[in-house]
């Protein structure tokens, strides 16, 4: 068990970035770049353990309570 | 050619803190290393050698987690997923990872220049280190390392003993003083002998 020192958040996970090569709408480009959700309850985050191993990790977790439900290597699904 | 301490205006020699009535064995022993090889050896992602077949210094690079592998004068930390620190008296094994590691497959970071050691013995090595860092030291062995953060600095641990207990704190050369008071203050409290 690691501390919460060592990560640092990462951003949403769920945000998918627009396929490459093809036309993005300024909607879309800023929905991707800027807008976030500020959800109440279970979210996905992104999170790196900076001051350990380096790796990336998404982790599902209640913003609220701050429980932390699953986690998984960056290139799964939750 | 001896290189310049990181420590030369903070660490001194003699007993500080409660030492008084104590015998020497008792205290923590504080000492600065240096002259020390220190290299990061990462893999890439898209290379296909398997660790098995590399041997430095006699050492195969393992991806156990927080396992150091070791002979008398080569350690390799276990740092994360294809990524080791290798610590050396033995400036030769520099060459040997040159020739062994191709450019293509690795990249090989020498840190030697970059980097505080300090070392730390005696039975409440431990609870110096618990004091600053929020990792369960109940479960470090001997011959484990680990990467957290002691008072907000980043630092790499290597067990090395344990009877008594024997560390060694890896952190930036730049964050080589900060670390030396946060420890040396931690200590106040049991005593100790700067070697």
């Amino acid at each position: 068990m690691r501390s919460q020192n060592e990560f640092s958040y990462g951003g949403d996970a769920t945000v998918k970035r627009p396929e490459l090569n093809k036309e993005v709408s300024d909607k879309d480009w800023d929905n991707f770049v800027y807008n976030r959700k500020s959800l109440r309850g279970k979210h996905k985050e992104l999170w790196q353990h900076i001051s350990g191993c380096r790796q990336w990790i998404k982790v599902e977790r209640d913003t609220a309570t701050h429980e932390i439900f699953k986690t998984v290597k960056a290139h799964e699904d939750i | 050619m001896s290189s310049i301490s990181a420590l030369r205006d903070a660490h001194i020699k003699g007993l500080f803190g409660d030492h008084e009535g104590k015998n020497e064995s008792e205290l923590l022993r504080i000492s600065e290393l240096k002259d020390f090889l220190i290299v990061q050896i990462v893999k890439y992602k898209k290379s296909s050698i398997t660790n098995k077949d590399i041997k430095i210094d006699n050492l195969n690079l393992n991806d156990e987690t927080l396992t150091v592998h070791c002979n008398s004068k080569t350690r390799i930390l276990w740092n994360g997923p294809n990524n080791w620190l290798l610590i050396s008296i033995n400036k030769e094994v520099l060459k040997e990872i040159n020739e062994k590691l191709k450019e293509t497959d690795f990249a090989i970071t020498n840190l030697s220049h970059s980097r505080t050691i300090i070392q730390i013995e005696g039975k409440n090595t431990k609870e110096i280190l618990k004091k600053g860092c929020p990792y369960n030291f109940n479960e470090l062995k001997n011959n484990n390392c680990l990467n957290s953060v002691y008072n907000g600095m980043s630092v790499t641990i290597d067990m090395l003993e344990d009877k008594p207990d024997k560390i060694r704190i890896f952190t930036l050369r730049s964050f080589g003083e900060s670390l030396y008071h946060s420890i040396t203050d931690a200590c106040l409290e049991y005593g100790y002998k700067n070697v």
